[in-house]
């Protein structure tokens, strides 16, 4: 397998996976810079949560290669790992869905993040040694200080169940930044958000950018945000890779245009 | 220096004085108040509480069924009456052995289901449950077969056994024994379940897809709260069989199982109080209430009927268990200060 270059953190070539028949991702191909903000676009059904299912071994692709550079400074060949050693390397990600513990409090649900960090094994956790207390009360410091910083300190200790949809947001986003990510994967993070909100929520996914020194690869129905925030975007459709680039050169690319205008046989 | 928090708002410091509370039992039995016989019931609460506690670890945080946890129960109950009465092996090496046997045999057990499918644990666990109690009636080299095995109070710590001066305290010492176990095990029980490992078995049951990105491999955990609910519901064994000093093939069945999972939902899902609280419903009120009642506490299986009506009382009204009563008490207590103070 080939290292990545210098500055790229995620590669992906050639990524084909089919559902019976239905070639949800067909050859698609992009890849992620360090510190960059990416977006994934495309109408609904293209195939963009099948990208990231895949990125993150939800789903094994039938074909192709997604080459991450790891937290350790290794080129990693995801496809040849399982899902949950995927976060282990620096990449960790949110759910279109929503996917958090509604019986858990806000605070619980982002500790959740810190898991593959603790360090004190079950046994001195269930004789709550002094390292072990320590080290929980310094992961609690930790995710009181992330919620902070998206706003919602003051409600680290309701439960998640009925919290509005922006909120339950803003809880996954604050989860993925307890594992000192290399690569943040977020999947409509502003669903949920009115307007004022989203054009915050621009910032704060810069800040989390600068702060934690991560590449954030997302994606996003709402454009204005898309174009506003992200240094370059992937475009597909059907599954099919259509351009990449800046946010200008994908307003401008015809083949773009029309799959959101939905003109078939331009696309 | 931290003070130390001797508020019984520290469950430890709860769990601690629940356990107080219990040994008012033999103290009021020594008095008089009460009959000898509350002994044997509270203790019943007791080891079948242990069971339950780990099995809610499983139900209730893990989200995963096990319907064999009587035969697991039965299991540690015979090797441990084996290894002290026929072996005259020191009882505290027969709880250990009989401990780890079981549970070695469940994360077995464990390893082949959870890998294909959470849901292939209770297929499973009824299966091994039922080939134990099979096994209990046919060995009976090992076992006493269908005539059950009788045995003696152990000897503890290699000198105090029962004599004829102690007839009436060792009962109380084992009940004492009982009753450190408990408040261990809740103690541990809570330390594990507000913490990273109890995080990651809620994660577990809420949202695998959740569990998986955060990196909780879930075979592991799985079979780890699998081996813990095991762990408790052998030493639950244990525990039975040298208090009530007998087994039998038919105290292990599937009824049994059942009646456990039937306390963990009647009483309280993740909650260590709920869980007493189911059990005692479960296990003490069909003989301290229901049988008390004319008429009807001569019907058979009552008690099974009366079961079957807290469940779906609970399912509808109580979500959390029964133990959730408790809240509804403090509120209007709350609102009763207000208003007259
Ligand atoms: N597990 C699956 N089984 C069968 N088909 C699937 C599965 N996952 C995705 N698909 C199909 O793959 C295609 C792409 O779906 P995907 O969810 O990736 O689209 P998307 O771009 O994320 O859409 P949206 O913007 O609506 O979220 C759809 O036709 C979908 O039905
Ligand atoms: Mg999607």
């Amino acid at each position: 397998m080939n290292d990545l270059n210098e500055q790229t953190v995620l590669s992906i070539s050639e990524l084909s996976i089919a559902f019976g028949g239905i070639k949800a991702v067909d050859n698609v191909s992009f890849e992620v810079n360090e510190g960059e903000i990416f977006g994934l676009i495309g109408p609904n059904g293209a195939g963009k949560t099948t990208v990231f299912n895949c990125i993150t071994q939800f789903y094994k692709p039938n074909h192709g290669s997604i080459r991450f550079k790891s937290k350790q400074g290794q080129t990693v060949e995801l496809t040849h790992h399982k899902s949950h050693e995927v976060i282990g390397y620096g990449l960790v990600r949110t759910f279109q869905n929503v996917e958090l513990i509604k019986e858990l409090s806000i605070l619980d649900n982002v500790l959740i993040g810190g898991h593959i960090d603790y360090k004190t094994g079950v046994v001195r956790q269930a004789f709550s040694t002094k390292t072990a207390k320590m080290e929980e009360n310094a992961y609690r410091a930790q995710a009181i200080e992330i919620l902070k910083f998206l706003g919602i300190e003051d409600r680290k200790d309701w439960l998640v169940y009925g919290l509005p949809y922006g909120i339950l947001k803003k809880v996954e986003l604050a989860r993925t930044l307890m594992c000192n990510p290399k690569l943040i994967i977020l999947d409509e993070p502003a669903a949920g958000l009115n307007d004022t909100e989203t054009l915050d929520f621009a910032n704060v996914i810069r800040t989390i950018r600068d702060k934690y020194h991560t590449s954030i690869l997302l994606v996003e129905h709402d454009m204005r945000l898309v174009m506003d925030v992200c240094d370059r975007i992937c475009a597909i459709n059907f599954g099919k890779f259509l351009a990449v680039g800046t946010p200008k050169e994908i307003q401008r690319n015809k083949a773009v245009q029309a799959a959101y205008l939905g003109t078939e046989d331009a696309a | 220096m931290k003070k130390l928090n001797l508020s019984l708002k520290n469950p430890i410091v709860s769990y601690i004085g629940f356990g107080g509370l219990l040994m008012l039992v033999p103290a009021l039995i020594l008095a008089g108040v009460l009959r000898n016989s509350t002994l044997t019931l509270v203790a019943s609460v007791i080891f079948y509480s242990i069971a339950a506690l780990g099995l809610n670890v499983l139900l209730g945080w893990s989200g995963l069924v096990s319907l064999g946890t009587a035969g697991f129960m039965g299991l540690a109950a015979y090797i441990s009456a084996y290894l002290t009465h026929d072996l005259k092996l020191p009882f505290e090496l027969a709880l250990v052995a009989a401990v780890i046997i079981p549970t070695l045999i469940g994360i077995l057990v464990g390893f082949i289901s959870l890998r294909i499918e959470g849901l292939y644990l209770a297929i499973a666990t009824l299966a091994v449950s039922e080939i134990l109690r099979k096994t209990f009636e046919v060995f009976d080299f090992f076992t006493g077969g269908y005539s059950g095995k009788p045995i003696s109070f152990p000897t503890i710590l290699g000198f105090i056994t029962q004599t004829p001066a102690n007839r009436t305290l060792f009962p109380i010492l084992m009940y004492t024994i009982l009753v450190i176990f408990l408040v261990a095990v809740m103690i541990l029980i809570h330390n594990l379940m507000k913490g990273q490992f109890g995080r990651a078995l809620n994660a577990m049951r809420g949202s695998e897809a959740a569990a998986q990105a955060m990196g909780i491999n879930l075979l592991k955990y799985r079979l780890m709260a699998f081996g813990l609910a095991t762990a408790l519901a052998s030493l639950s064994g244990v525990l039975y069989v040298h208090f009530i000093k007998y087994t039998h093939p038919g105290s292990w069945t599937l009824a049994l199982s059942l009646n456990l999972v039937a306390a963990i939902i009647i009483g309280g899902a993740r909650n260590i109080y709920g869980t007493i609280l189911g059990v005692f419903v479960v296990f003490a009120m069909p003989d301290l209430i229901l049988k008390q009642i004319p008429y009807f506490g001569t019907i058979p299986n009552f008690a099974f009927i009366v079961n079957g009506i807290l469940i779906i009382i609970v399912i509808m009204y109580y979500p959390y268990g029964l133990i959730q009563i408790t809240k509804d008490f403090k509120k209007i207590w709350l609102k009763l200060k207000e208003r007259f103070s």
